[in-house]
C-alpha cells in the first residue's frame, strides 16, 4: 500500500501550489468576532434573495458587489447570524456574536432537519471537532462517552477492529447493533468505518421512538445519523491534517515464569522437574508483542463552489501497523459531495464515499502465547529453527502464517430535488452501498512439532460481495402561517440487498512464492469451491408530521409500514407509528426568569420493528453435500438432506418505547442539563433458540423463533457548563445512563420455557444463561465459597464427586446436601448498571487541554480463556498463589490440570467495572500573525494521549469484553490487546 | 418540469406493485415439501441419511466413551490432554458433559433425516423395488440410532415424524422397541437384498443380514435368547459371510468389506465433506508418526491378560512402541509417559488401538478407517450364548470354538472348551467376546446387559442403579422444563 501514500503526498503537494483568486467589489468589510477580539476567517456573506456571496479571507475581510438597498447576510457557525441593510457607506466594521442560543441549533432527523427547539424526541449531536478526536480508523470510536445513553466497547486492539455498539441497553436477543445512515443512505454501523473522522459533518444518535420510528423496522436499536461535509458557495477552502502515533500494549497479562510454571507442577506431579536453576524462562508475550507500532493518519480536503454548484473533495489515509507483527492495516478512503443547480427549482447531487483496504489477519496468537510453557524455548540451538513448544509456538504460528483482507466498498446517493409551489419539495434518490471483499490466506508446508505442522502446503481463497440498493422518493412540505409552523413528509421506498460469495481451497501448491498464490497452482485432486448467495428485499411506506405552535407547543407524529422477505406470506408487514409530544415552557409569556433561559419539556410513544435476521431463517433448508460412500472402490454418492432447521411463523419484532424528558438552558446556557427517561418493551423477539435435541436439528445448533420479551429502562443526563474569564475559558461535562436490563418472557409457545444458553468456551462448557426476571447474558454456574481446607472439611460437606483439600468449595445453594447441576446458580450480570462519560476542557488564549474519560459499573467478565484447559497449559499469575496445606489460602485451588476446579464456576467471574481516560489532548492554535505569513488562514498543533490508564480490577487485556451476540454475555476467550497511543498532529487550512 | 414529475410518478408506482418482490426463496438450497420429489430425490435422501454415519458427533460426541467406560481401554493421549474425555473413565461424567449433548442431539438429527425418507418417499412415483428398498434402508438406519438411543439413555422421546411436536416427554424403552424398532428392522429384514445381490457399487449399502445382526444385538440386549438364535441362524444359513482366516486380517485397510462384514461404515482418507471419518484419528498414533490424538488405550489389564493367554489377538489389536507397521516405526508421543506405575504396580504403558490403524503418510489419511459395526464373529458368538442360553449348550459349544479356532490360526494356544456346562459356558462366551472384541465399543454394554458391570467396573467407578444409562444431557431438561426427566442417579 505504499503506493498509496506517495499518491496521497503527490496530491496534496499539486493543490496546495494551486492559487487562490479574489473578485473586486463595491463594498469592503471586515468581520471581527466580539468574544476573540479577532477577524473571522471563512465568514459566509451572502446578499439575501439572491445567489450572490462570498467568504472573508485570512484577515476577515471580504470585498463584494452589491447595491445600496441590498441586505448582506453574514453566517459563521457557533456566532448569530447578522443582517446588514446596506447604505452608500461601503466601509463596513462588522462584528459578530457568539450563538448562546443552541436551540437554534438544527439537527438532522430522519428523512429531514428540524430547528432543535421544535425538536420532539431525544437526539444527541456530535461534531466534528469531537469526532476527529481519537486515532481510530472507525469514527464510531470517538462517540465513546460522548452520547449519554450509547455504549460503545472497543473489544479488540486489532487494526480494523469494529467496536461492539449499543444504544439504551440491549434490545433484543439478535442484532443489537444500531443502524447508520450515511448521507441518507440506510446501512449497517460498520458502514461508518469506510468514513474519514475528518469527511464528517455532524453524527446524530436518534433514541426514542419518536425519532427512530420513521426508520420502522430497522430503528429498534437505535438510529447513528451520519452527515458528511458540503462545500459552501464562494471560496474555496483547502484543508489537510497529518496525525501520526505510536501504540504499545496498554496493560499486560501476568503468567506464570518458567520457575514458577516447573514448581507448580511439581506439585501436581512430584518429581518432574528436579533442578528448577536450569529451566528457561520464556516470556512469550514480550516475544511476539511489538510496543511503539505506529498508527499514520493523513488527511486533505478541497471544498467551495460557485453560484450553482458546490463540492466537497476529502481524500485520507489511514495506516496502522499493530502490536502483533501481520496484523497491519492500510486504508484509504475518499470522499465526494457534490450538488449542481439544474434551475431555479431544481438541483441535483451526489454523495459518495469510497475506501479501499488491505488488513493483514493476524494468526490468532495471543491465547498461544498466554498458554505455551514458559520452559520451553521459540528456538533450538541454532537459533533459528523454531522449536516445539508445549502449548504452541507463538513465534512459528506468526512466521507461517499469510493471509490477507482487501476491500473496496462504496456508498452513496444520487438524487435530485423538484421545489415547487413554494413549500413542496419531492426529492428521488437512487441510494447503493457496494461491497466488494477477498481474502487469501496461504500456509506453507513447515515441521514445528507433531502437533504444530503443515505437510503440504496449502492456499485459500474467498470473495464475496454485495449489493445493496435503495430507491426512495420523498414529497415535504414545509410552511410558516403566522404562529403555526407546518412540516410534513411522506415517502415510499424499496430496498434489495444481494450478496454472493465463492471460496476455494487448495493444497500442493507447485511453489511457494507469492507468484503462486493462486488455485491454478495447487493440484486439481485437492481443489475445492464453493458459491452461495442470498437477497432480501424490503418495501417501505413512511409519513410524518410536525407541527409547531408559536414556538411553544410541539407535536410530531410518524407512521411506517414496512415488508420484508425475511418473513413469510402471512407475516410480511409490520406497522411503526410514534407520536411525541413538546413544551417550550421557556417561551410562555408567563415564564420569567432571569437564570433559567430555556426549559422544555417533551414525552414520545412509539413501536420500532426488528428484521435482522437471516432471510433463510423462516426455511428448514435442504442441501446438497451430504454424501455417503459405497462401492468396493469406496466412491462418493450424493446425498441431501436438513440442514438444521427453520421456522415459517416468523413475524416481525417489535419494541415499544416510551421517553420523557427536559432542555434545561442556565445562565444564557452557561449550564445546560438534557434529562430523559426511557422505557423500551421488546415483544416477539426474534431469538435463535437451540430447541429440544429430540426435534432433530442438530447439536449446537439453532431456529429462530418470536419467543423472547424483553424490557429496558433507564435515565440519561447530559450536563454542560461553560464559561470564560477573560483569556481564561473552561467546560466541564458530565454525561451517563443507568440501564436496568429484564428478560420478562423467553419461548412461549415453543417449548423451551424460560431458559437461553449461551456461551460456549469451546471446550464444551456453556456459561451463560437468559431467563425470565434476569438480565440477558449472566453466568451460571457454581458460588465458590472458599477452598476444602482439609479431608474433614471435604466429607462433611456436599462436593462434587473426587474433590480433595485444596478444591474449591462450592456451594450447596438447593439446600439438598448434594452437590450437583441443580446447585448452579447466576454468578455475574453482563450488562452493566451504568455507563458513564465526564469531559473536562481548560483553554488559555490559543491554548487548550482537554479530557475525556469514560467508563461503567456493575458489570462482570467471565475469564474464559483461564477456564479452559484442554492440556498442561501455562497458567496466569494468579494460580502462583495456590493452596498449599490446611490454612494457606482460601482463594485459589491447589494445582490442578483441570476437573472440578474448572468448573463453570464463580472463580472465574471478575467485576468488569472500569474508569479509563480515554484522551487527553493539548492543542496549540498558532496565532493568526504567524499564519498570515505562511498563508495559512488556520492551524493547530497537538499532542494527545489515547487510553492513557485505565482503573479496573478486571485481570485481562482490557475490561472491554462486549460479545456480537448478548446471550453470550462478556466472555473474555482472548482478544488482540488494547493500546496506549500517543500521537501528534497538525491541521491546517488555507 | 412536467416530464420529470412525471417519470418520477411511473417509477414509485411501477416498483410498488407487488409482493412477488418480498419473495425471496433460498439460494442453492430446497426446502421440505419440494424435497424428495422424484426418484433421484429419493436416492440423494437416503445417501444424506448414511452420511451422518461418518460424523463425529454420531460416535458418542467424537470419543469411543463405551470403551473408556469398560475395562478394556483407558482415556489415553497424554496425562494433560482431553480431561474433559477422562470423566468416562471414573464414571464421574454428569449430564453437563458436551460430549453427551451432542451424541444424543446428532443420533436426533439422524433420525430425522430418515424420517424425511419414510415419510416422504412413499408419497414419489418411481420404480416399486427401489422405492421399497430405500423405504428399508432408512428404517434399518431409524432402528440403529433408536437402539443406541435407548440402549444409551433408556426412556427418550419417541419422534417418527418429520417435524416432531415440542411438547414430548419420554417414551419408555419398550414402547419403543415395539414401535420403532422391531417394525423398522423387520420390514428392513423382508425388504433388503442380502449382501451379494446388491452390485459391487452398492457395498455398504444395508442388507438383510445386517438387519437381522442389529435385530439380534437389540435383542440380546433385551434378554430374548429365543429370538437372538433364530436371527442369527438366518444369517449363519445365508452363507453370506464367513470368518476371515486369520485374525489379523480382519482390520487392515486393505481389507475392508471383507467376508467377515455384517455392517460397517465406509470411509476415505480424506476430510468428512469428501468421505472421511475422523473416528480413528482420535485413537491414532500420537506423536511419531502423528496419526492422531491417541485416546482409547487399550488397558494394561487386557494387554497383561491376553498375554497370559499367549492369545494372538493380542499382536493384531495393540501397537505397542517400537512396532513397525506398514513399514512405519511407532514411536509415540514425547509428553506420554511410555509406562506408568501407581504404587510401583505398572498401570497404563503408551500403546495405542491398533483396529483402527490406517497406513498413509498424514493424519488425514486416518479418516479412511472404515469401521466394524457388526462382524459375523459377533453373529456366531451371540448364537452360541442364545444357544446356551435356551438349553442347547453343547451345541453353543461348537460355536464358541469356531472363534478359539481361528483366534488361534496355527499356533499352540487358546485351545478348545470342552465343558458344557450352562454357567460355565455362559461365563467363557463373555470372556471370548472380550479378547474377540476388545476396544470395539461392544464390552461395556455386555457388562451390563450380563449384570457384571458392578463386580468388574465397579473398582474404576460403576455405580449400579446410575451407569447402567447416560445421564439425559441436562439443557435437554432444562429446555423441557423437566418435562424430560433425568435418570436416575444424576
Amino acid at each position: 500500500m505504499h503506493y498509496l501514500k506517495k499518491f496521497l503526498f503527490a496530491f496534496i503537494c499539486m493543490t496546495l501550489s494551486s492559487s487562490i483568486f479574489a473578485q473586486s467589489s463595491n463594498y469592503k468589510g471586515t468581520v471581527t468576532a466580539s468574544d476573540l477580539d479577532e477577524p473571522l476567517f471563512g465568514v459566509s456573506v451572502l446578499i439575501k434573495n439572491t445567489g450572490n456571496g462570498t467568504l472573508t479571507d485570512l484577515d476577515g475581510i471580504f470585498e463584494l458587489e452589491a447595491n445600496s438597498g441590498d441586505t448582506l447576510v453574514l453566517s459563521y457557525i457557533g456566532y448569530k447570524t447578522q443582517e446588514i441593510a446596506l447604505s452608500t457607506q461601503t466601509q463596513l466594521e462588522i462584528v459578530l456574536g457568539p450563538d448562546n442560543e443552541v436551540l437554534d441549533e438544527v439537527v438532522v432527523i430522519g428523512y429531514g432537519t428540524i430547528k432543535k427547539s421544535d425538536l420532539t424526541g431525544s437526539v444527541a449531536k456530535v461534531t466534528s471537532k469531537e469526532i476527529t478526536k481519537v486515532p481510530s480508523s472507525n469514527a464510531i470510536q470517538a462517540l465513546q462517552g460522548k452520547v449519554a445513553g450509547l455504549q460503545i466497547l472497543s473489544t479488540s486492539g486489532d487494526p480494523g477492529a469494529n467496536p461492539v455498539v449499543r444504544l439504551r441497553g440491549i434490545t433484543t436477543l439478535n442484532d443489537n447493533n444500531p443502524i447508520a445512515v450515511i448521507d441518507g443512505v440506510i446501512t449497517d454501523v460498520s458502514a461508518i468505518s469506510l468514513l474519514n473522522s475528518s469527511d464528517i459533518e455532524s453524527v446524530e444518535v436518534l433514541k426514542d421512538a419518536s425519532a427512530t420510528a420513521i426508520y420502522g423496522s430497522r430503528g429498534a436499536a437505535g438510529v447513528i445519523i451520519v452527515t458528511t461535509k458540503t462545500g459552501q458557495s464562494g471560496k474555496n477552502k483547502i484543508s489537510f491534517s497529518i496525525e501520526q502515533s505510536i501504540e504499545s500494549i496498554s496493560n499486560e497479562i501476568e503468567v506464570m515464569n518458567g520457575r514458577e510454571f516447573a514448581t507448580y507442577i511439581n506439585q501436581i506431579e512430584p518429581g518432574t522437574y528436579n533442578n528448577l536453576d536450569v529451566l528457561p524462562d520464556v516470556n512469550w508475550l514480550d516475544h511476539i508483542i511489538n510496543n511503539n507500532a505506529p498508527i499514520t493518519n493523513a488527511n486533505m480536503s478541497i471544498s467551495g463552489g460557485s453560484e450553482n454548484s458546490t463540492f466537497y473533495f476529502g481524500l485520507g489515509y489511514f495506516g496502522q501497523q499493530g502490536i502483533l507483527d501481520k496484523s497491519a492495516l492500510d486504508r484509504l478512503t475518499a470522499k465526494l459531495n457534490s450538488q449542481y443547480n439544474l434551475s431555479r427549482n431544481i438541483n441535483v447531487g451526489l454523495n459518495l464515499s469510497m475506501l479501499v483496504s488491505d488488513k493483514e489477519n493476524s494468526p490468532g496468537v495471543i491465547n498461544t502465547a498466554l498458554r505455551a510453557w514458559p520452559i520451553n524455548e521459540p528456538f533450538l540451538e541454532d537459533g533459528v529453527t523454531f522449536a516445539d513448544v508445549t502449548g504452541g509456538n507463538a513465534l512459528a504460528a506468526i512466521e507461517y502464517s499469510n493471509s490477507n483482507s482487501n476491500s473496496l466498498r462504496s456508498l452513496g446517493n444520487l438524487y435530485a430535488n423538484f421545489t415547487f409551489l413554494n413549500n413542496f419539495t419531492f426529492k428521488s434518490s437512487l441510494q447503493f452501498d457496494f461491497n466488494a471483499g477477498k481474502t487469501k490466506s496461504f500456509v506453507p508446508q513447515y515441521f514445528v512439532g507433531p502437533l504444530q505442522q503443515n505437510e503440504v502446503n496449502d492456499l485459500s481463497y474467498s470473495n464475496s460481495n454485495s449489493t445493496d440498493l435503495i430507491f426512495e422518493n420523498t414529497l415535504s412540505y414545509n410552511n410558516e402561517v403566522g404562529r403555526h409552523r407546518f412540516a410534513g413528509v411522506v415517502g415510499y421506498s424499496t430496498q434489495d440487498r444481494r450478496n454472493e460469495f465463492i471460496a476455494g481451497n487448495t493444497e500442493g501448491l507447485i511453489r511457494e512464492d507469492p507468484l503462486f498464490w493462486y488455485l491454478d497452482a495447487g493440484q486439481n485432486e485437492f481443489e475445492n469451491v464453493s458459491n452461495n448467495a442470498g437477497r432480501s428485499t424490503i418495501i417501505s411506506y413512511l409519513g410524518r408530521v410536525n407541527y409547531s405552535f408559536d414556538s411553544r407547543y410541539l407535536f410530531t407524529a410518524s407512521l411506517r409500514r414496512d415488508g420484508s422477505s425475511n418473513f413469510g406470506k402471512n407475516n410480511l408487514y409490520g406497522y411503526f407509528p410514534s407520536v411525541a409530544l413538546g413544551w417550550n415552557v421557556s417561551n410562555e409569556g408567563f415564564f420569567n426568569s432571569d437564570l433559567i433561559n430555556k426549559l422544555k419539556i417533551r414525552g414520545s410513544v412509539g413501536g420500532i420493528g426488528n428484521e435482522k435476521i437471516p432471510g433463510s431463517a423462516q426455511y428448514a433448508l435442504i442441501r446438497g453435500g451430504t454424501d455417503a460412500v459405497f462401492g468396493e472402490d469406496e466412491s462418493i454418492y450424493p446425498g441431501a438432506t436438513f440442514d438444521g432447521g427453520g421456522n415459517p411463523d416468523l413475524k416481525w419484532e417489535n419494541t415499544y418505547q416510551a421517553n420523557v424528558g427536559f432542555e434545561l438552558g442556565i445562565m444564557q446556557d452557561k449550564l445546560t442539563v438534557e434529562m430523559d427517561y426511557y422505557y423500551k418493551n421488546t415483544t416477539d423477539i426474534l431469538v435463535p433458540l437451540e430447541p429440544a435435541g429430540y426435534l432433530g436439528i442438530g447439536a449446537f445448533r439453532s431456529i429462530f423463533f418470536n419467543a423472547a420479551n424483553v424490557t429496558n429502562k433507564g435515565l440519561e443526563w447530559n450536563a454542560r457548563y461553560r464559561d470564560n474569564i477573560g483569556d481564561f475559558s473552561y467546560s466541564v461535562g458530565v454525561l451517563g445512563t443507568t440501564i436496568k436490563n429484564e428478560v420478562t418472557n423467553i419461548g412461549q409457545g415453543f417449548g423451551a420455557d424460560s431458559l437461553l444458553i449461551g456461551g460456549d468456551l469451546g471446550n464444551g462448557q456453556r456459561v451463560s444463561r437468559s431467563s425470565v426476571g434476569n438480565p440477558i447474558g449472566y453466568f451460571y454456574g457454581y458460588e465458590v465459597e472458599g477452598v476444602f481446607q482439609n479431608q474433614a472439611e471435604v466429607e462433611n460437606s456436599p462436593s462434587l464427586f473426587g474433590q480433595k483439600p485444596g478444591d474449591l468449595k462450592y456451594k450447596d445453594i438447593n439446600g439438598d446436601g448434594v452437590l450437583d447441576g441443580n446447585d448452579r446458580t447466576i454468578i455475574g450480570n453482563s450488562i452493566p448498571d451504568f455507563v458513564y462519560g465526564f469531559n473536562a476542557q481548560v483553554g488559555y488564549k490559543t491554548i487548550t487541554l482537554s479530557a475525556d474519560f469514560q467508563g461503567q459499573a456493575g458489570n462482570y467478565i467471565y475469564n474464559g480463556k483461564q477456564a479452559i484447559r484442554f492440556t498442561t497449559l501455562n497458567y496466569e499469575a494468579r494460580y502462583n498463589d495456590y493452596w498449599d496445606g490446611e490454612g494457606s489460602t482460601n482463594e485459589n485451588f491447589r494445582p490442578s490440570l483441570g476437573g472440578a476446579n474448572f468448573q463453570p464456576s464463580s472463580y472465574f467471574v471478575e467485576d468488569g467495572s472500569y474508569l479509563r481516560l480515554r484522551s487527553l489532548t493539548l492543542n496549540y492554535a498558532i496565532p493568526n500573525g504567524i499564519l498570515n505569513k505562511m498563508r495559512f488562514s488556520g492551524a493547530n498543533v497537538y499532542v494527545r494521549g489515547t487510553n492513557i490508564f485505565t482503573l479496573t480490577k478486571y485481570s485481562g487485556f482490557s475490561p472491554e469484553i462486549g460479545a456480537s451476540n448478548a446471550i453470550n454475555g462478556a466472555i473474555d476467550t482472548g482478544v488482540y490487546p488494547i493500546t496506549r497511543v500517543f500521537s501528534v498532529g497538525l491541521n491546517a487550512n488555507f | 418540469m412536467k416530464k420529470l414529475i412525471v417519470i418520477a410518478t411511473v417509477l414509485v408506482f411501477a416498483a410498488s406493485c407487488s409482493d412477488d418482490f418480498l419473495f425471496q426463496p433460498p439460494r442453492a438450497a430446497l426446502t421440505v415439501g419440494s424435497f424428495p420429489a422424484n426418484a433421484d430425490d429419493a436416492v440423494l435422501a437416503i445417501n444424506g441419511a448414511y452420511n451422518i454415519l461418518r460424523t463425529w458427533q454420531i460416535n458418542t460426541g467424537g470419543f469411543p466413551l463405551f470403551d473408556l467406560m469398560a475395562d478394556d481401554a483407558v482415556k489415553g493421549s497424554n496425562p494433560g490432554d482431553g480431561t474433559a474425555v477422562a470423566v468416562y473413565d471414573k464414571f464421574t461424567h454428569t449430564a453437563l458433559e458436551g460430549g453427551i449433548e451432542a451424541w444424543y442431539k446428532t443420533e436426533y438429527e439422524a433420525i430425522r433425516r430418515t424420517n424425511l425418507v419414510i415419510n416422504e418417499v412413499p408419497n414419489i412415483d418411481m420404480e416399486e423395488n427401489l422405492k421399497t428398498r430405500i423405504i428399508a434402508e432408512a428404517r434399518f438406519l431409524r432402528a440403529f440410532f433408536y437402539a443406541d438411543l435407548v440402549r444409551g439413555f433408556g426412556a427418550v422421546p419417541m419422534v417418527t415424524v418429520i417435524d416432531a411436536p415440542i411438547d414430548l416427554g419420554r417414551t419408555s424403552v419398550e414402547t419403543i422397541l415395539n414401535e420403532v424398532i422391531y417394525p423398522d428392522l423387520e420390514n428392513a429384514i423382508a425388504n433388503l437384498p442380502v449382501r451379494s445381490d446388491y452390485g459391487p457399487e452398492d457395498l455398504g449399502r444395508a442388507t438383510k443380514g445386517a438387519a437381522q445382526g442389529l435385530l439380534a444385538r437389540v435383542k440380546l440386549f433385551y434378554g430374548d435368547f429365543a429370538a437372538v438364535e433364530q436371527l442369527t441362524k438366518e444369517v449363519i444359513n445365508s452363507n453370506e459371510y464367513q470368518l476371515m482366516d486369520d485374525y489379523a486380517e480382519v482390520f487392515p485397510a486393505a481389507n475392508e468389506n471383507n467376508a467377515e462384514s455384517v455392517f460397517e461404515i465406509a470411509a476415505k482418507p480424506e476430510s468428512f465433506a469428501e468421505g472421511g471419518n475422523q473416528f480413528a484419528n482420535t485413537q491414532g498414533v500420537r506423536g511419531t508418526p502423528n496419526r492422531g490424538w491417541g485416546f482409547c488405550r487399550p488397558s494394561y489389564t487386557l494387554i497383561d491378560e491376553m498375554q497370559e493367554n499367549n492369545d494372538p489377538r493380542l499382536d493384531p489389536s495393540v501397537i505397542f512402541l517400537n512396532e513397525v507397521l506398514d513399514g512405519i516405526t511407532i514411536t509415540g508421543d514425547g509428553a506420554t509417559p511410555d509406562t506408568t506405575r501407581e504404587n510401583g504396580q505398572i498401570v497404563e504403558i503408551e500403546c495405542y488401538n491398533q483396529k483402527v490403524w490406517y497406513p498413509g503418510t498424514d493424519t488425514r489419511t486416518s479418516f479412511g478407517h472404515n469401521r466394524r459395526i457388526i462382524r459375523y464373529a459377533d453373529i456366531i458368538l451371540m448364537h452360541a450364548e442364545a444357544l446356551n442360553e435356551n438349553g442347547k449348550s453343547a451345541e453353543a459349544l461348537t460355536f464358541l470354538n469356531q472363534i478359539r479356532e481361528r483366534a488361534r490360526g496355527d499356533q499352540e494356544t487358546l485351545p478348545d472348551y470342552t465343558t458344557t456346562n450352562k454357567d460355565e459356558l455362559r461365563t467363557l462366551i463373555l470372556e471370548e467376546r472380550k479378547y474377540e472384541f476388545a476396544i470395539e465399543g461392544l464390552r461395556f454394554w455386555d457388562l451390563v446387559r450380563t449384570d457384571r458391570a458392578e463386580a468388574i467396573l465397579g473398582p474404576l467407578g460403576f455405580i449400579k442403579g446410575k451407569n447402567e444409562l447416560f445421564p439425559i444431557p441436562q439443557s435437554e431438561v432444562d429446555i423441557s422444563q423437566g418435562r424430560i426427566t433425568q435418570n436416575p442417579g444424576y
